[in-house]
Parts: C-alpha cells; sequence; structure tokens
C-alpha cells in the first residue's frame, strides 16, 4: 500500500451540526493534498480525526488508515510518524526557541544528544540558528510559525499535517514556508493542509479538494480541475457605470456571467467574446486575466457567505 | 491572434490575494529536485531523515509520555524560578507573624498545643491546597483556552488522558514543593522540631492530587474564566475556615460539624498533624479511604469530562 493517509465515509457531527459528511479521500506517500473550503466547511475536523484530536462518529461503513494505522484505535501510532502544525500558535512564549524545541524531543522520547543535533539541523532549515536563545515572546509572527513548522518536524515525520500554515503572515514568510514545505515534500514527506490561499494550494499541492458545507464538492490535481470545471479567462468589469454600454455584446452563449456588488465577473474560454465586450471599453475600466483557483473555488462554494463565514 | 489590450492588461492583484498565474507550479517543480513517490521516506536525505535516528518512530512509553506532560510544566514553572519560589516561603512566614505571634498572645492553648504550633501544623497543607487549586483551575483554563498549550502536545504522541494525568502529577508536585516550602519555614522558626516534620511533604502531594483532580473537574465545566471566582470564594477559600486549620472543628455547632467532616482539606490536615505529633487513632483510617476514595472519584470525574474539551 503506497498511500500514506487512506480514509473512507468519515462522518463527524458536533450535536446538531453537522462538521463532515461522507468524505473519502486518499493521500500516495510523498505527495500534498490540500483542502480547501469557506470556514465551517469541515477542513479542520478531517485533519483532527486524523491524529485523535477529534473523535469520528461511530458508523459502519467508516474506515481510516493512517500508514496502516486506524487513528480512532492507534492514535500514539499514528502520532509518532505524524507532524502536526496546528491552527493557533501554541509555543510556550516566556521560554526560548531551544527550549521550546526541548520539550517536544520529551514528548517524542529523543535522547539528550540526538535532540541537540535534531534541534540544530531543524533550526538551520528552518532559517532560524542566529534566534536559538531568543524568548518565544520576542519573535516575530513569522518566525514563531517557523518554530512550530520545525516543532513538527523533530520526530523526523512521514506525514505533515498543517492547519493553515501561513494564515496572517506576509508574503516573504509565505513563500519561503512554501519552499521549505516542497523541500520536504521532494524528500518524501507526505504533506496535508488545509488553506485558504488558492495560490497555496496551486504551489503545493497534488490534489485539492473543495469542501463546502461539510462534503466534498470537488477533487482533482488543481491544474485539471480548473481547467475542467471553470472557463480559461474572465473579464472584471471595475466601472460599473459603463455596464448598460457593453451589456448588449455579452454574448450568454459563450460568456458566463457573475455579479458580485462591485464588479462583473465575465467568464468564457472563447477570448473573442471576450474581446468583443472589452473593445468598447478603456483600459482601467477592467481587468483582463486568466482564471485561477479562487474563480473555480467562488464557482464551486457560491459567493455568498454561510452562516458560519 | 494576439490581443494587445489583452496582454497589458494590468496585473494588480498581490500573491496574497491569490492569482496565480498557470504554470507556476510547474516550474516550481522544475525547480526541485525529483524524487520518486514511491521512495520510502528513510532513505531521503538530511535534514528530515537520520540514518542515525534512534527512536525510530516508536511511540514511549505510559510512564515517559506522563513525564513529559510533567516535565513542561516544570521547565515553564522553572523558567521563572525566582518569582515564582518566593511566595510560598513567604506566605507561611506572614501567616505565622502575622496571625500565630499576634493574634496568638490572646488565644488559650489549642488540644493541649501553644497556638502557634497549632495554626504551623494546620498551614502545612493549606499552600498545597491553594496552589494545586489555582494550578488546575485558572492554569489549566488558560493552557486550554487562551495559551492553547495541550492542542500542541496533542500533536505529539501523548493522549488526552496522558494530559490529563500529567496535569495531576503537577498538581501533587506542587503540594509537595509548597509544604516543603512550609516545613521549611516552620522548621527554622524551630516551632516543630524537623523530625517531626518529615512526612508531612507526603501529604501535601496527596493533597495537591487531591484538589488538583477537584479543580480539573470544575474547569471541565468553565466556560468563561472569571467562574472560577465562585469555586474560590465560595468553597476554597471558606474550606480554610472550617477545616481545622485555625481551630479545632470539634468546637463547631453539632449542624455546621458534618459539614467540616464532609470537606478535602479537613482530612488532609487532620492527617498532617497526626504525623507531626505522631499521634494516631482510627480517625486517620477514616481520613486516609476519604483522600484515597477523593481522588479516585475526582481523578476518574476530571478526566472522563476534561478530554471532551481537549478532543472535539
Amino acid at each position: 500500500m503506497n498511500n500514506a493517509v487512506d480514509v473512507a465515509h468519515l462522518y463527524k457531527s458536533y450535536g446538531a451540526f453537522t462538521a463532515v459528511t461522507d468524505i473519502t479521500f486518499s493521500v500516495p506517500s510523498g505527495t500534498c493534498a490540500s483542502f480547501l473550503g469557506p470556514n465551517g466547511a469541515g477542513k479542520t475536523t478531517c485533519m483532527k480525526t486524523l491524529y485523535g484530536r477529534a473523535d469520528p462518529d461511530p458508523h459502519a461503513e467508516t474506515t481510516m488508515h493512517v500508514f496502516g494505522f486506524d487513528p480512532r484505535t492507534q492514535e500514539l501510532d499514528v502520532k509518532a510518524r505524524t507532524g502536526v502544525v496546528p491552527q493557533d500558535d501554541n509555543l510556550d512564549l516566556d521560554l526560548n526557541v531551544e527550549q521550546n524545541l526541548m520539550i517536544y524531543c520529551a514528548f517524542y522520547g529523543l535522547r539528550r544528544k540526538y535532540a541537540r543535533r535534531r534541534i540544530d539541523e531543524l533550526l538551520e532549515f528552518m532559517e532560524l540558528g542566529d534566534r536559538r536563545r531568543a524568548r518565544v515572546r520576542e519573535l516575530s509572527g513569522g518566525m514563531q510559525r517557523r518554530l512550530i513548522l520545525a516543532r513538527a518536524l523533530l520526530n523526523e515525520p512521514r506525514l505533515l499535517i498543517l492547519d493553515e500554515p501561513t494564515t496572517g503572515l506576509d508574503p516573504q514568510v509565505r513563500h519561503l514556508i512554501w519552499d521549505k514545505l516542497l523541500d520536504l515534500k521532494h524528500q518524501g514527506i507526505t504533506l496535508l493542509l488545509t488553506t485558504h490561499y488558492m495560490e497555496e494550494a496551486f504551489q503545493l499541492a497534488d490534489n485539492v479538494l473543495i469542501m463546502d458545507k461539510s462534503r466534498k464538492v470537488l477533487e482533482g490535481h488543481p491544474r485539471r480541475i480548473l481547467a475542467e470545471n471553470v472557463e480559461s479567462h474572465v473579464v472584471e468589469l471595475t466601472n460599473l457605470t459603463k455596464l448598460p454600454a457593453v451589456e448588449q455584446t455579452i454574448d450568454s452563449r459563450t460568456i458566463r456571467r457573475e455579479d458580485s456588488g462591485s464588479r462583473v465577473l465575465l467568464y468564457s474560454s472563447d477570448v473573442s467574446a471576450l474581446k468583443q465586450v472589452t473593445g468598447e471599453l478603456d483600459q482601467w475600466d477592467y481587468l483582463y486575466r486568466e482564471t485561477n483557483l479562487e474563480d473555480l473555488f467562488i464557482k464551486a462554494t457560491g459567493r455568498r457567505l454561510n452562516e458560519l463565514q | 491572434m494576439s490581443f494587445s489590450s489583452f496582454d497589458n492588461a494590468p496585473a494588480t492583484r498581490s500573491p496574497e490575494e491569490g492569482s496565480p498565474g498557470r504554470g507556476s507550479a510547474d516550474e516550481r517543480h522544475l525547480a526541485q529536485p525529483e524524487v520518486s513517490r514511491d521512495q520510502p521516506a528513510a532513505e531521503t536525505h538530511a535534514p528530515m531523515r537520520h540514518p542515525s535516528s534512534p527512536q525510530g518512530h516508536r511511540s514511549p512509553g505510559f510512564i515517559h509520555r506522563i513525564y513529559s506532560v510533567w516535565l513542561r510544566h516544570v521547565r515553564v514553572y522553572a523558567r521563572n524560578l525566582t518569582s515564582n519560589s518566593l511566595p510560598p516561603f513567604l506566605e507561611p512566614l506572614i501567616f505565622l507573624v502575622g496571625i500565630g505571634l499576634g493574634l496568638g498572645e490572646y488565644v488559650q492553648d489549642m488540644n493541649g498545643l501553644p497556638y502557634i504550633q497549632y495554626l504551623a501544623s494546620g498551614i502545612l497543607v493549606t499552600t498545597a491546597m491553594f496552589t494545586s487549586a489555582f494550578e488546575c483551575s485558572f492554569g489549566t483554563f488558560i493552557r486550554l483556552e487562551f495559551d492553547k498549550v495541550y492542542q500542541g502536545m496533542l500533536g505529539a504522541p501523548v493522549t488526552a488522558y496522558n494530559v490529563i494525568l500529567g496535569e495531576i502529577v503537577w498538581a501533587g508536585t506542587k503540594g509537595l514543593f509548597f509544604t516543603l516550602s512550609v516545613v521549611v519555614v516552620v522548621a527554622a522558626f524551630g516551632l516543630l522540631p524537623v523530625a517531626a516534620l518529615a512526612a508531612a511533604p507526603l501529604v501535601g502531594l496527596l493533597t495537591g492530587v487531591m484538589f488538583g483532580c477537584l479543580s480539573l473537574f470544575i474547569a471541565s465545566f468553565v466556560k468563561t474564566i472569571n467562574h472560577f471566582n465562585f469555586y474560590f470564594s465560595g468553597f476554597i477559600s471558606p474550606m480554610f475556615f472550617f477545616a481545622g486549620v485555625v481551630f479545632p472543628v470539634e468546637n463547631l455547632p453539632p449542624a455546621v460539624y458534618p459539614i467540616s467532616e464532609a470537606l478535602p482539606l479537613t482530612h488532609a490536615v487532620r492527617l498532617v498533624r497526626a504525623f507531626v505529633f505522631n499521634d494516631f487513632a482510627m480517625v486517620h483510617l477514616w481520613d486516609i479511604s476519604y483522600i484515597v476514595l477523593f481522588i479516585g472519584i475526582f481523578g476518574a470525574l476530571s478526566m472522563i469530562r476534561l478530554r471532551t474539551r481537549l478532543v472535539d
């Protein structure tokens, strides 16, 4: 079996609220799978069931395997092979960088001498080598995030579970973290992440699962599901005062129109049809671009907010 | 066919907003060395896998897991050792000087003991109660809801039960340490002979475990941290006065006496006095049974209840 993670028919509810409904997915070893979805779609809950942070609903059909271990009954075996980067930062702020890592070395049962060497390597890898004695309270948000990532790597995990690893970080740090995660992936580590950043999924993932209202709505390689499910180009009409002037040029047979309030989006794979619309417009009245995962995401999960967002 | 106006269209989005060019993922892939997906992780290069890695993904045993939770608390506590370790010495000192010497002048002997000795033997376990109650109420709640410490731990190979048990052991450790510091103060003032105090820290440990279990149980119900004020003003603080620390409970009105007998601190105080004055009776068997039962019941309840706060 070459799948790091195999989950079938996963259900989870909190009282009357259903968080996860009949989710099935597999992650081949050494690949990256990414869960996308609005807040409350059930992404984090899926992650939590994999390492014993959430008990799935008892369901006869459900099967779960992480490296062949069932997280429902073999939580410790799963966690010994897994690194977890939770959504919230949870470092001990009064301790320094090295002390924070030493505490987790104890959790993993690493011997002191080996632990020291491992900490050296990981601080080097996460480019925190010169911060070893700094109090965590004094670190920037980006450094704290990198430290949590280093902490999740202490036990040389074969699977890394990342719950919104780059939320709230600046672009430089985000790109650094992406580079590190790609590096890890190319070393054979399986990555499983949730994210709100479409580009993150695009950069890292071999397989994207879009969730909405507890269910999986789309799955596939990011570029494949993009090509198969959304038009290739879009014109975002930003100056709506020009809309009446071009309204009759919008060919509804080849153009899908979406009104988002402040903009009108015209999706089409027929570039000449879009050209007809924009021919009448000034350059700054619209934005023409290729469609991306965000367009697909909006198409799959709707533009309106749900009650949890 | 080319559309010059399209080609010149301004790309105004920042990468943050998520508008990747097609193919950017591809370029990144090309920049990285190719690794077969089927290759087991063990054969890949450093820093992620050491050929000499000694642990080999085995989860540590039960005792080690509890120990590592406990060790985390010790390390964080020791980080501020000066500010953390002064109060346990100062509090009994102030209390003995203020109440014992000041008020003690006007108080008759209690159970045949000079008041200061009666008081000194009583407060051996009260700081253990206060510290473990604080640790497992406010402290636990902060770790749970604000600092998210447990969420981090639960990513490592420890179970929720291990985490809770580690808290209880830590509460016992603090009880032991706080009683030990009272012992030091009491012995330094020559109020009681050192030999008589030898067993007191053990009772302090039991007291810490007892109030750790109870407080974790309370914490499992609490939704906002201010609710602990009811627990402290309504239960812990009054217990100090009705558990035989500052006056013998036997003198209480018959209507109140059974309440005092039901309080956990009463039994810890009576037990520690038995050790200090080497004066055992049948009643102390009842005290020991009470303490053991109390720890068993509230330990189990806190594990069951608090797990639901740690695991969804």
